[in-house]
């Protein structure tokens, strides 16, 4: 791969799957869905529905992710998220019942998402929840507003990438943290540069 | 544990190349940097094993963070490497801190790279055959382009050839373009992207006899308050608002039918939001200038010395000014001497309390206590509602409050798009038929064309026919023009010209289309030409404060497709013409250079100094890295000096060097909208920019990020409104009227869709929608008959209307954000 000539390059491209016809407009964000999100092992470092696509080589695994409870379920609300550092130390995140079901959410009422605090455009600690909109958000700093019903995406703002969204399991009563996907901000890998946090 | 892949980025090893470049899109034209490297050769964590020199994971507001949209992987010379454009941290203007728009933020993403939805760039010329388009060789393509120019010249004159050209992409490429079409063809048929005619798009501000683009970024951090008209800063000139207006504190008035997020912003920190009826600025600004004048809250010392007086305007020899200008007393005499300009009578026509008009004429200019600094700034919300009259009477509003030529005081644009339209040759208005009471005004070139005058188009850079009003009547008249006589059946160059030319000779037209990827227009296009792009040539450009800076070349073009200079160079030189023969861009901006002296884009003193001493002018631009220099640039001995402000030296582009008032005539503008405005059920459907996408969304709908946004084309529709039709967020409408006034002052019909958004954004009565969503032609229910405005031949394209209907829902709702926008 790391010797990928100008031709390959052009093979790589017409073997791709997001290729839209001339004169065509698909709509993209509908095959940006369906794409499974990839898992350790796979043959490419596409993650989430957002993530670039890339012929780059996939990065090195520096770590996996670790399980780690974060709150019962009688304890998370739609009104107040609770807060949790997930999978370093520092990689804060909220944990909020929505209300409404969600395509990530998780619970009896499919309604229950975590997502990073840490606003993907510049970095600031972005907690304001609106329970109304389901919105976290504005940031503190240059107002981005994130839709947490629909996968962390930006309603306005200025952020590069949705808000990194926490995988979810609940086991017996209990929600727990298994993964993130998308990267956190200021980090170059999401597992590494910090401490993991401790393994309940 | 878990089998989830953490994220990462690749981060640039130390070696890596870089490269300087600004942002593609708004007017604020925030500085990049581009590191390239080959892949497989990734730098480390540690700040000595990247080329950023940072450690990761990187502080908050450190402008260190790649993040997974900043990051491509592209061809440069014809090998692949792996590309991360990221806000240049270190720059010392525009974005400072390494700041960024949703939009500039992913431009890496711009990049063709074959595996992701930038792969249907161009990569070959193409015509079209029986149908359908197919590649073809350049050497084909560049004769029939000039075979069927040349036709065309010898036999219908130079006004059969008309040019259809983005206004900024680049100087060097709007430099070749002109030359061939100015200074050889000498066509007045040429107009841009965003206008039916050349020539000023605020002439009524430019009559007052100031510079549009007169201030810099400092100054809105400078001034105490700022009146912002028809146009949205966080959302579209974000780093603007977030670097410069918003750390500065100013107190905003905010004026705009619409309640924004900058409008909510504006309420909240002790600002005011005038929320007009669409089409009634006139009013409302002549009543605050007969509220400062009554008051006496005028700028009586700069009135006195810097206002031209009646005899002053008596010598004005450009017939616009001549006609229009007013002194000090005129104005005066003229808002006094109608009602419709007392607070009350303002309220009346605009909606806006008589108390909060006071209020902002109290705040602009300190109501009798000390002046505050004051600037005005508008975009296209008040300037293509009504051109002449709203750029009037703004800027007489500037001019009356003293607001230009000092720190943080100033009135002009926001801007659009950033600048690079430094012509080679000037309009040849003698040769346009078009006129104002007498007075030669620049040729509407879609009217032309719907007459039948048009019988070659070259269009360059834009969704063309989407981009003007009443676009389903041009079509259906660009679609009959271009299907008259035999159909290209053949990919022999004679066979297709000899078809093409059978076309031209039977009342025809031929359409060439130079692009990067096929948009809304392209379906009539006979011939495409496969155009570079930014970052795939070494180019200069300005920003809205004419900051000069270099875009280096990052990327190859894709395929065969060259940049639009060689393309231009290459047909002008098989038709003959001389001085085409540059070798690289450079010598078209050392050749440009001269040809800016003098202006507000004066880059000549930059060519003069690199060439005594013998370095290229585009390296000794370089020198000023993404800082760049603000023209007009001077010189001092061996330094070169950029210009802050322009009218620091109290003098305006006027005959007398005094600025002067303009007639703000409500009358005009009044029956202008009793012939365009809503009538019967319909509403007024308003259009304009949002802040995820830029322009026709070339590469934002080739940007899975974007995509995920805006799937389709919006309706804001407010929630009283939305109960009475039968609406919610998520269902499909059609906006739709039979009363658009068309490019030749008939009745014809348009209509699109979008899907609703309900939000009270908007009042009961108003709708919006983005003005240019492929697929999705709003420019349908907007008026495409300039001679509504014969002063200046412009559309009214922010005044639409039409009916709204559910025919429908959409599979949005749970996959697109209907969150409001408007949250602060």
């Amino acid at each position: 791969m790391a010797e990928l000539t100008r031709r390959e390059f052009l093979l790589i491209g017409t073997a791709g799957g997001a290729v839209v016809a001339v004169g065509v407009i698909l709509p993209l964000s509908q095959l940006a869905k369906d794409q499974p999100e990839a898992v350790a092992g796979s043959t490419t470092t596409t993650t989430t529905a957002t993530s670039p696509p890339t012929t780059a080589a996939p990065a090195a695994v520096v770590g996996v992710f670790p399980r780690v409870r974060v709150a019962s379920l009688g304890e998370v609300n739609a009104t107040d998220p609770i807060t949790f550092d997930y999978p370093l130390q520092g990689q804060r995140n909220v944990l909020v019942k929505l209300g409404v079901p969600a395509s990530a959410g998780v619970g009896p009422d499919q309604d229950i998402v975590a997502y990073s605090s840490l606003c993907t455009h510049m970095g600031c600690v972005v907690e304001e929840y609106r329970p109304e909109h389901r919105a976290l958000g504005p940031c503190p700093c240059h107002f981005s507003t994130f839709d947490l019903a629909n996968d962390g995406m930006v309603s306005l703002g200025q952020a590069t990438q949705n808000l990194p969204r926490v995988l979810l399991e609940i086991e017996a009563d209990d929600v727990y943290a298994t993964g993130v996907v998308r990267l956190v901000y200021g980090f170059a890998n999401t597992l590494q540069g910090a401490d993991s946090v401790e393994v309940s | 544990m878990s089998f989830t892949q953490p994220s990462s980025v690749p981060l640039p090893p130390p070696d890596a190349e870089v490269n300087i470049i600004c942002c593609e899109y708004c007017p604020v034209a925030c500085a990049y940097k581009a590191y390239t490297w080959p892949l497989g050769r990734d730098g480390g964590p540690s700040a000595a094993d990247n080329a950023l020199g940072v450690d990761f994971p990187t502080a908050l507001l450190s402008g260190a963070w790649p993040s997974e949209n900043m990051h491509n992987v592209i061809l440069r010379n014809g090998r692949p490497h792996n590309v991360i454009v990221i806000p240049d941290k270190d720059t010392q203007a525009v974005n400072i801190g390494g700041t960024h728009s949703v939009r500039g933020g992913a431009i890496a993403k711009k990049f063709y790279n074959p595996n992701s939805p930038t792969a249907d760039r161009y990569k070959t010329p193409l015509l079209r055959v029986r149908g359908d388009l197919i590649p073809i060789s350049w050497d084909m393509a560049f004769d029939l382009v000039a075979r069927l120019s040349t036709h065309t010249i010898e036999n219908y004159g130079e006004l059969a050839w008309g040019m259809k050209i983005y206004s900024y992409q680049f100087y060097e490429n709007v430099f070749s373009a002109s030359k061939l079409a100015f200074g050889e063809i000498g066509s007045p048929n040429y107009s841009p992207h965003h206008a039916p005619a050349e020539g000023d798009d605020v002439p009524g501000l430019s009559d007052t006899g100031i510079d549009a683009f007169g201030s810099s970024f400092e100054d809105d951090k400078e001034a105490d308050v700022i009146m912002i008209s028809g146009s949205d800063p966080y959302e579209t000139k974000t780093v603007r608002f977030t670097t410069w207006q918003q750390p500065g504190g100013a107190k905003l008035i905010y004026v705009d039918p619409r309640k924004t997020f900058t409008a909510a912003y504006a309420l909240k920190n002790g600002g005011l939001h005038l929320q007009l009826n669409p089409g009634t600025d006139v009013a409302l600004y002549n009543a605050m200038v007969r509220e400062v004048i009554a008051q006496g809250w005028e700028d009586k010392e700069f009135v006195d010395r810097y206002t031209a007086s009646r005899s002053e305007l008596n010598e004005e020899t450009k017939w616009r000014r001549a006609m229009f200008g007013m002194s000090f007393d005129e104005i005066r005499e003229y808002v006094f001497s109608r009602d419709e300009f007392t607070l009350e009578g303002a309220e009346g026509i605009t909606g806006v309390p008589a108390d909060q008009i006071r209020q902002a004429a109290a705040l602009l200019t300190g109501g009798g206590g000390a002046r505050p600094k004051a600037m005005i700034l508008f975009e296209k919300g008040l300037y293509w509602s009504h051109n002449y009259e709203n750029t009037a009477a703004i800027g007489n509003l500037g001019v009356l409050i003293g607001a230009t030529g000092q720190p943080g005081r100033a009135t002009g644009r926001m801007g659009g798009h950033q600048r690079g339209g430094q012509k080679a040759a000037g309009y040849p208005m003698d040769k346009s038929p078009h006129f104002y009471e007498g007075n030669p005004v620049e040729m509407d070139t879609e009217r032309w064309l719907v007459e039948g005058n048009t019988r070659f188009r070259w269009v360059v850079g834009t969704n063309w026919i989407g981009a003007m009003g009443a676009t389903q009547a041009l079509a259906a008249r660009v679609r009959e023009l271009t299907s008259i006589g035999p159909t290209v059946a053949s990919t022999n160059v004679d066979t297709a010209f000899e078809q093409l030319r059978s076309r031209i000779d039977e009342g025809g037209m031929v359409v060439v289309h130079q692009e990067i990827y096929p948009n809304d227009s392209t379906q009539y296009a006979d011939l495409v030409l496969a155009a570079g792009a930014w970052g795939e040539d070494n180019y200069a450009r300005n920003n809205a404060e004419r900051r000069l800076r270099i875009y280096e070349k990052i990327a190859d073009t894709p395929g065969q497709s060259l940049p639009d200079w060689k393309i231009f160079a290459s047909v002008a030189q098989r038709m003959g013409y001389g001085g085409f023969d540059w070798p690289d861009t450079n010598a078209i901006f050392e050749e440009a250079g001269p040809k800016s002296a003098g202006g507000r884009r004066d880059f000549s003193a930059l060519v003069e100094l690199a060439q005594e001493r013998g370095v290229r002018a585009h390296d000794l631009l370089r020198e000023f890295g993404t800082t760049g220099i603000q023209t007009p640039i001077v010189r001092d001995g061996d330094q070169l000096v950029g210009t802050a402000r322009l009218h620091a030296n109290l003098e305006w582009n006027t005959n007398s060097g005094k600025a002067n008032f303009v007639m703000p005539d409500w009358d005009a503008v009044a029956a202008r909208n009793a012939q365009i405005g809503p009538q019967g059920d319909e509403v007024w459907v308003l259009n304009g920019r949002i802040n995820h996408v830029w322009n026709n969304l070339f590469d934002f709908m080739r940007r899975e990020y974007s995509t995920q946004r805006w799937p389709m084309n919006f309706l804001e529709v407010n929630p009283d409104d939305a109960q009475r039709w039968g609406i919610e967020s998520g269902d499909l409408l059609s906006i739709e009227s039979d009363n658009v006034i068309d490019q030749l002052g008939g009745r014809t019909t348009g209509s699109f869709t979008a899907v609703a958004y309900v939000a009270d954004t908007v009042p009961p009565g108003v709708t919006f929608t983005y003005f240019l969503f492929p697929g999705s032609p709003a420019n349908s229910v907007t008026p495409g008959d300039s001679n509504l405005q014969p002063i200046n031949l412009r559309y009214n394209f922010k005044l639409g209307k039409g009916r709204v209907t559910k025919i429908g829902t959409t599979d949005l709702v749970g996959r697109m954000s209907f969150v409001p926008r408007n949250l602060v």
